[in-house]
């Protein structure tokens, strides 16, 4: 159960970010930490910032770090193939942080010792540790990485590492050309935190030292959606009524 | 500019089909589920005819729609539409699409130039309204880049 009191300023990351100096109530845990157990809207883009063409969020070009050399793999071609050109066609998972981005709402419940985002699409779930733990070895790279997170201040901070290469995020809406393809040295990093009452502020950062010639980062907004919470989240099971494998749409006629 | 072109329409026919072929296009589409490889957005799609299945299921919902040929023949539309999720959390809930209904649809071919399509929005004779796509479907895409 959630406590509210104040709270004297978070963590900002840039000016724009900066809080006001007089206190700011936000839910807290009751041993004092943020508390971000809610039902959300999946991250926004800022203004100023590009969201894409669809009802998912992009990440925006001109946030990007330049390409090292070698990193052209990055944007690499469509083949033609919907396979390699949108695996989710056949319900393959979007992974992270793709999946994270995309336009379906969020549920997130969090305890002493774990932070668990449920994502509406996919029903995509991360559990995140806030024991301290270190990131485990020995682990096959995954789809959405093995996620450790740490308290700064009220900032939670999401380390996120062994990925499998696969697609950076939603772009394929946007360029019909190019796919974003992050690589498998991908490490991210997550910035969470209360802005204000009512919205968290989420910051990712991308380090992808075989693309990127340094880390980037982009700041998104989660708007919290009490007004969610009564219907909660729905069943997203993509294999249940899959009409359009390989871009080949049919009906059940 | 638009240049519809009418296929199969018959102007005495009260179900009617007319699909319009157009370079125009500036709309923002559901995305979650790979739009862009199964529907193309210059090929606007409008049909009036009768509801006659819904499914109401991941990872879209589609429901059917007969509409009658001039030649009198009926083709069993499939349009596809946004996440029964994403709908109901705008108050969209299956019971809205009414088999048994006339409606008229909009939305936008296939590209395998079936008889599938993308249905964004369902009036009934009375001008109810049903967006079956997504809130962000009614908003203009940002230019491309």
């Amino acid at each position: 159960m959630a406590i509210v009191v104040a709270c004297t300023g978070g963590i900002a990351t840039s000016a724009q970010n900066a809080r006001p100096a007089e206190a700011t109530a936000i839910p807290r845990t009751a041993d004092g930490k943020p508390d971000f157990t809610g039902t959300y809207q999946w991250p926004t883009y800022l203004p100023g910032d590009e969201r894409g063409r669809s009802n998912a969020t992009t990440f925006d070009r001109k946030r990007f770090a330049p390409l090292k050399p070698g990193g052209e793999a990055f944007l690499e071609p469509r083949t033609g193939d919907p396979r390699h050109d949108e695996p989710r066609d056949f319900c393959m998972p979007a992974g992270f942080p793709g999946g994270m981005l995309s336009g379906n709402a969020m549920q997130f419940f969090q305890t002493r010792n774990n932070l668990v985002m449920v994502h509406e699409f996919q029903r995509m779930t991360r559990i995140i540790p806030l024991d301290g733990r270190p990131h485990r070895k020995g682990l096959e790279p995954m789809f959405d990485g093995d996620p450790v997170g740490k308290w700064e201040g009220d900032t939670l901070v999401i380390d996120t590492t062994n990925f499998k290469r696969w697609a950076l995020d939603d772009f394929y809406y946007t360029n019909p050309k190019e796919y974003r393809m992050h690589s498998d040295a991908l490490h991210t990093i997550e910035r969470l935190r209360w802005k204000s009452k009512d919205a968290l502020s989420y910051q990712i950062t991308i380090d992808d030292p075989k693309i990127f010639s340094a880390p980037w980062s982009q700041e998104f907004e989660i708007i919290a959606k009490p007004e969610w919470e009564a219907q909660g989240l729905f069943e997203y099971v993509c294999q249940e009524n899959n009409r359009c494998p390989g871009g080949k749409c049919g009906g059940s006629k | 500019m638009r240049k519809p072109i009418k296929v199969l329409a018959g102007a005495a026919l009260a179900l009617s089909l007319t699909v319009s072929l157009s370079i125009a296009g500036s709309v923002s589409l559901v995305a979650h589920h790979s739009f862009a490889a199964e529907f193309d957005d210059t090929q606007p799609l409008k049909l009036t005819g009768t509801i006659t299945k819904v499914e109401w299921s991941n990872p879209h919902i589609w429901y059917y729609v007969d509409v009658k040929n001039p030649d009198g023949t009926v083709t069993n539309w499939a349009l596809s539409g946004g996440a029964p999720g994403q709908l109901m959390r705008r108050g969209i809930t299956k019971d809205l699409l009414q088999v048994g209904s006339t409606v008229v649809v909009e939305g936008f071919r296939a590209k395998d130039g079936s008889t599938n399509g993308f249905g964004r929005q369902i009036t009934y004779p009375d001008g109810r309204n049903v967006l079956t796509a997504t809130p962000q479907d009614r908003q203009s895409a940002p230019a491309e880049k």
